[in-house]
């Protein structure tokens, strides 16, 4: 555990005294062991220290009572984490900005000290949960800069949540990822505080509660500008999103996957790995002596309008062979098939798992190139 | 002989013209080779013939209700001639086609962006061109119709593969 903190320097100091806090307590054994994953977690998400740290203040929270929050507070360095745990209640841990929200942190950290134990421990669940589906990215984008005039004005009257509309502004200094609404943070702002409610609808969120999807359906928002391009842009954007499902539902294995760019990849991916198989598939027709006349074809044309599928683009199990065959191997000349799709374990692995099968059979052994074309016509014995 | 005939699928479906017109190619193909064909280049031309048989198969039984089958007919069209400048000719077509379709992006797509600025922010800034780059004729197109033909895109192509996949395990048992 000491090991990997090493890694993150700014860490250190604050584990050491973390240790010397949870030692006080019967967390210990807790704290060493969710320390390893919350750490794994934070640097997946992006390494961000204090992230981590909250989430290890939060963990000693739920564990020992509110012992621990005295001990914190007294802390200087963990009274400015603890309001920035408030602020990040979508989960965007990694989007913190260090330096940038530490400032407002400290206007705010008097304010949250007081009777904040109980929704910091609610957002904490909903991060953990958040930053687990990973779904925070899309719950978080702002579009609208002007937004964040009104977090600091809901801040400085001191709600009990304003680290929301912090993170709010910070979200919209960082992060310029347009086309979601910020419907899942709504929906945790909904929870976690009343009181601002009303004041989260001019933050271009919806007034009502709504159930996180994946993708976010755009309705009539309250003190939502209406001039045309906010509504076209709007409208656009949700077609963009409706295409998006599609493809989610085209492209196998994509259900889980929220966000634009990450299905985007995934779609790329996918249309890559089809594009090579294709490719691979001609190829091997290429190599094999085609002696069958006219009548097999029309068999094989039966065949193949046969209702019956292949069903090996991905709905099959995921059954993968050793991935060191590469097709380019059975030929020298093609300038190889590489199979740079790790995304699609199933996809290329089952085609080519027969694909090998069937070379294997014809004495395509990857080495011997030509013996593999010189075996071709005696497999066909009739001819 | 009296199989049992399965239900027949529809006959006019995109696996069945997809079908019909690449073992109609693919037959051709192989009356042409010569008896020989064990050398490399040999396989490597037919390699290309097959391949390029199977995408204009592909875009023939798609006509040209699609922007993806219009662009690859092109490309198959002037390649053989030669390498010319296919985007703009993409563009081109395209654009004209795109008017007969009635969507209302129209006025707005007829400028190739690379980056779709504005609402859709960055994020698309380098998947989508990696998108345009992947399915043909994608240069010219804003985000909504990529998507598009995207999905179609990829419906076909797994079509293609699958009957590609049953010709080839029907040849090599």
């Amino acid at each position: 555990m000491a090991s990997e903190n090493d890694d993150m320097g700014l860490e250190m100091s604050s584990i050491t005294i973390l240790n010397k806090y949870s030692n006080t307590s019967e967390s210990d054994p807790f704290f060493s062991s969710g320390w390893d994953p919350i750490v794994s977690q934070s640097e997946s998400l992006g390494g961000s220290s204090i992230a981590s740290h909250y989430h290890l203040v939060m963990e000693n929270q739920g564990i020992s009572g509110t012992s621990h929050v005295s001990q914190y507070q007294s802390n200087p360095s963990f009274v400015e984490l603890v309001p920035k745990l408030t602020g990040f209640d979508g989960g965007n841990l990694s989007q913190i900005p260090g330096p940038f929200s530490l400032p407002q942190c400290n206007q705010i950290a008097n304010s949250n000290e007081r009777g904040s134990k109980n929704s910091l421990r609610s957002l904490d669940e909903h991060r953990i949960s958040e930053t687990l589906v990973g779904t925070s990215p899309n719950g978080k984008i702002r579009k609208r800069s002007p937004e964040s005039d009104s977090p600091f004005r809901s801040c400085k009257n001191g709600n009990e949540e304003p680290g929301m509309d912090l993170s709010s502004e910070g979200c919209d200094g960082l992060r310029e990822q347009a086309g979601k609404k910020p419907k899942t943070e709504q929906n945790l702002s909904a929870n976690s505080r009343g009181k601002q409610a009303a004041k989260q609808d001019k933050d271009s969120s919806q007034s009502g509660e709504a159930p996180k999807e994946n993708y976010i359906h755009v309705r009539a928002r309250r003190g939502q500008a209406t001039n045309s391009h906010s509504l076209a842009e709007r409208l656009r954007r949700e077609k963009i999103s409706e295409r998006m499902r599609l493809l989610q539902e085209l492209v196998p294995g994509c259900n889980k996957i929220t966000g634009k760019a990450v299905m985007l990849d995934e779609i790329i991916n996918y249309v890559q790995s089809l594009q090579q198989q294709v490719e691979f598939l001609s190829m091997k027709l290429a190599t094999v002596n085609p002696e069958l006349n006219l009548d097999l074809d029309r068999i094989l044309s039966k065949d193949i309008l046969h209702p019956q599928s292949a069903a090996v683009l991905g709905f099959g199990p995921g059954t993968n062979p050793s991935h060191t065959f590469s097709p380019s191997t059975f030929t020298g000349t093609i300038s190889g098939f590489p199979n740079t799709n790790p995304g699609f374990p199933p996809l290329p692995q089952t085609v080519l798992e027969n694909e090998v099968q069937n070379l294997f059979q014809m004495g395509f052994y990857p080495g011997s190139t030509m013996d593999g074309f010189g075996l071709d016509g005696q497999l066909k014995p009739e001819m | 002989m009296n199989k049992y005939n399965p239900p027949r699928m529809n006959p006019s479906s995109l696996r069945s013209r997809f079908a019909t017109r690449f073992l109609r190619t693919l037959s051709k193909i192989n009356a042409q080779k010569p008896t020989s064909s064990s050398s490399p280049t040999e396989i490597f031309r037919r390699y290309r013939r097959i391949k390029a048989a199977a995408d204009k198969s592909m875009a023939y039984s798609v006509r040209s209700r699609r922007t993806w089958s219009r662009a690859m007919l092109w490309k198959l069209r002037t390649r053989p001639c030669g390498r010319r400048s296919v985007k703009t000719s993409t563009i081109i077509k395209s654009r004209e086609a795109r008017k007969t379709r009635h969507e209302k992006q129209n006025k707005n797509t007829t400028t190739t962006t690379t980056t779709t600025t504005g609402e859709d922010g960055v994020v698309f800034g380098v998947e989508a061109d990696e998108l345009r780059e992947l399915v043909p004729g994608g240069e010219a197109m804003d985000l909504y119709n990529l998507l598009d033909e995207t999905a179609h895109y990829i419906k076909c192509l797994t079509t293609q593969v699958q009957v590609m996949k049953k010709i080839a395990d029907f040849y090599s048992p």
